[in-house]
């Protein structure tokens, strides 16, 4: 077997915390490598550098990944009463590259949702810890937006205004005026003007369906072009089959796949897992040892348990006149956090925010909305460029019963399990999410809107997979520490979606990258205590 | 994609049940390129041009989806995923029994009305995906060709060259913000003492 030089700091997962994680050490001197199982994505080859962008979309681009198959996806089955519709992408950058770019804090008290609302469990840090992090964060990115919202914390000045709202957004201002709500620009990761060295939005929109262009800030323009400089070994085509213990029980690397097949051994001092939701309990639950045996840092039996994925559902509200519902960035305008903190006079704790969105495109319309036949092109027109659409996120309790398990039945090209999940909204995500919707409607017909339809909250929209390796200061509730350090083994850290012991109710990739930043920072702060693996 | 879903009725690609998404993503085939066929012979080849027309017929500009391409399309999705053809095979020989059984005539020389009814006593029957895939394949063939969308654009004022060439648009006003800016800080604020684990 072929055994690579020993380097300080392996990181497996090369997506939105892998990449912050290896630039954020190599600024500081670590020798990092990073083992991708996917490839860079070319340019070239994402859908809106077409104009069938959205047929690509439906099939190359495709978001899950048993219709995408790209050489690198590994099978995920979807079950349960609320099954997961899972998203996510398997190569450099991660499941950014198909991201909305919207990009949000989290609030305080997400990170105290057990002493606030007696549910679920306090963060093992709070607000202050991170919001640092978040600020860094914000800077390498190039988040768009304006700071003074009065519903959340102070912070500094964003390096970037907010993207234009066009009409689709001046209709909700509209409405949230009358209605007298909270609401904000939405912040986006996405370079509103030129940003190290890539180029403003013009507002092609469609934004999850690449940005051939550079401006959506995902982590393989963003972290990736630094961490290289800063000589990070990024290893791509490389599927990692488990992680390596050393005698004491130690974490000393992982024994991985290469582009041609054959098995090779990465030894490092320190191993971090970023694989996402369900990348990262899957190469936990793979690597069982004698000593391990219902998989690796699992004696809490909580690897790939408490899957949370958001309360979610879309509602699109019809309007008379055109709305001019094809320009602009896709999640682009205005949102409002009127209803994110938990109200004592709801019938359920927690709560969730309303993005505006444009209009469907018209292949998306089409099979949503406008049946085969004669009368295909009147139910068509009576939408396109009529609607606007809302997006709702709700917070998506932890759940033991809702988990990730390998799937032996279904392997991937390198005869490694799949995965199988497993989710059932509760009760109190239920009551949310009707009366999520039940307000989306209340804004859209606010706006104007003739009539509004909405998706329901079933099957979930699988962007947003977290919780299933969760961060914690009792090693019998929980995974990882407070520094995303392993409970059960030393030298292993676990940072990524898969840590957020909460969900909050706003898409995590801000949050999932801060935490990334700080769980750098603490494994530098430790590096006397390194053993390097001969 | 991610947005991609029937509203009402979306089901999650998964191998437990028949689903041609799960064949066709590494079939990657450019929209509105020229094509001929070479899965179908030319007997079967018009029958799935008339089933297309059908499931999307002409309309002011737009054209009906069998005269830009959509059969072709279907027959180059096929062409790179072989596993898809015998449903594909089947559906239309189905379509034909089913036309000359109602009709006495072949699919083709049955009227648009003759051929709706066809079409859905087919689906209502259907349980190999056949007909779902056709469907999904015409709208995308249809909906992704320069000609539809620069009808759309004149009939419709749906810019659908947007994507491509982008849009100058008006920067955010921050003095719609006066109102919000005036309110009390919305959030809650979080004591020092933290509880314990559920």
């Amino acid at each position: 077997m072929s055994r690579d030089p020993a380097a300080d700091v392996l990181v497996i997962g090369s997506g939105a915390a892998g990449a912050a994680i290896c630039k954020r050490l190599s600024e500081k001197g670590a020798k990092v490598v990073c083992l991708e199982q996917g490839d860079w994505v070319d340019h070239n080859r994402l859908p809106k550098a077409h104009l069938d962008w959205e047929v690509r979309g439906r099939r190359f681009w495709a978001a899950n990944p048993n219709v995408r198959r790209w050489p690198a996806d590994y099978p995920v089955a979807s079950e349960g009463q609320d099954p997961v519709d899972v998203y996510m992408y398997n190569a450099v950058g991660g499941s950014q590259i198909g991201f909305a770019g919207n990009y949000w804090r989290m609030a305080p008290s997400d990170f105290r949702v057990r002493t606030l609302d007696g549910v679920a469990v306090d963060w093992p840090l709070d607000y202050e810890e991170l919001a640092p992090y978040y600020s860094i964060n914000d800077i390498e990115i190039g988040i768009a937006g304006l700071a003074g919202d009065p519903c959340g914390p102070p912070r500094d000045p964003l390096p970037n205004p907010p993207a234009p709202i066009g009409r689709p957004g001046t209709l909700l201002v509209d409405a949230y005026e009358k209605l007298g709500w909270y609401w904000w620009p939405t912040e986006q990761s996405i370079t509103t003007r030129a940003y190290r060295g890539r180029p403003a939005c013009d507002n092609r929109g469609w934004c999850t369906f690449g940005c051939p262009q550079g401006s959506l800030s995902t982590a393989d323009l963003t972290y990736w072009p630094g961490a290289l400089e800063n000589g990070v070994e990024l290893r791509t085509n490389a599927r990692v089959r488990e992680i390596m213990l050393s005698p004491d029980g130690r974490a000393i690397g992982a024994r991985y796949y290469d582009k041609d097949g054959v098995i090779r051994e990465a030894r490092a001092a320190v191993t971090v897992v970023a694989c996402g939701g369900l990348g990262t309990p899957r190469l936990l639950l793979l690597s069982s040892t004698p000593e391990h045996p219902d998989g690796l840092a699992n004696s809490s039996g909580l690897v790939g348990k408490n899957l949370m994925v958001h309360v979610q559902s879309f509602a699109s509200g019809l309007f008379d006149d055109p709305v001019d519902g094809w320009e602009g960035t896709w999640g682009g305008t205005v949102s409002t956090r009127q209803f994110y903190e938990t109200d004592p006079s709801n019938d359920y704790v927690r709560g969730f925010v309303m993005s505006g969105c444009r209009g469907w495109s018209p292949l998306n319309l089409a099979l949503q909305m406008a049946p085969w036949g004669s009368g295909h092109h009147k139910a068509f027109d009576a939408r396109i460029n009529h609607e606007i659409s809302l997006y709702m996120c709700g917070e998506d309790l932890p759940e033991e019963t809702n988990r990730v398990e390998l799937d032996w039945a279904h392997l991937d090209d390198y005869g490694i399990p799949g995965v199988r999940t497993h989710h059932q909204l509760n009760e109190n995500s239920v009551r949310l999410g009707r009366d999520m919707i039940a307000h989306a409607h209340t804004v859209l017909e606010a706006a104007g809107a003739t009539s509004v339809r909405d998706f329901g909250l079933a099957p979930i929209w699988g962007w947003d997979l977290l919780g299933t390796a969760r961060m914690g200061d009792d090693p019998k509730t929980s995974v990882a520490d407070r520094n995303n350090e392993a409970h059960d083994v030393p030298g292993l850290f676990i940072a990524d979606s898969s840590s957020l012991p909460t969900s909050a109710a706003v898409n995590p990739s801000a949050t999932i990258q801060a935490l990334a930043l700080r769980a750098a920072d603490k494994i530098w702060e430790r590096r006397r205590d390194w053993i390097t693996p001969t | 994609m991610a947005y991609d879903r029937k509203q009402g009725q979306h089901q999650i690609a998964q191998s437990s049940r028949p689903d041609y998404r799960l064949e066709v993503g590494r079939a990657e085939i450019p929209v509105g390129k020229p094509r001929t066929f070479v899965v179908l012979d030319p007997e079967r080849a018009v029958t799935l041009r008339a089933w297309t027309s059908t499931l999307i017929p002409a309309y002011g500009l737009r054209p009906d989806a069998g005269s830009i391409g959509a059969a072709e399309y279907i027959d180059a999705t096929v062409h790179l995923v072989p596993s898809l053809r015998p449903a594909l095979f089947r559906g239309i020989e189905e379509v034909e029994q089913i036309a000359r059984a109602n009709t006495g005539h072949p699919f083709t020389e049955c009227t648009g009305a003759e051929r709706e009814d066809v079409l859905r006593q087919f689906q209502a029957a259907d349980d190999t995906d056949a007909f779902n895939m056709v469907n999904d394949f015409t709208y995308e063939a249809y909906y992704g060709h320069p000609e539809v969308l620069g009808a759309l654009e004149t009939e419709n004022g749906w810019r659908g060259m947007a994507p491509m060439t982008g849009t100058a648009m008006s920067a955010f006003d921050p003095s719609r913000l006066s109102r919000v800016l005036s309110l009390p800080p919305r959030y809650r604020q979080v004591p020092s003492d933290k509880g314990g684990d559920r």
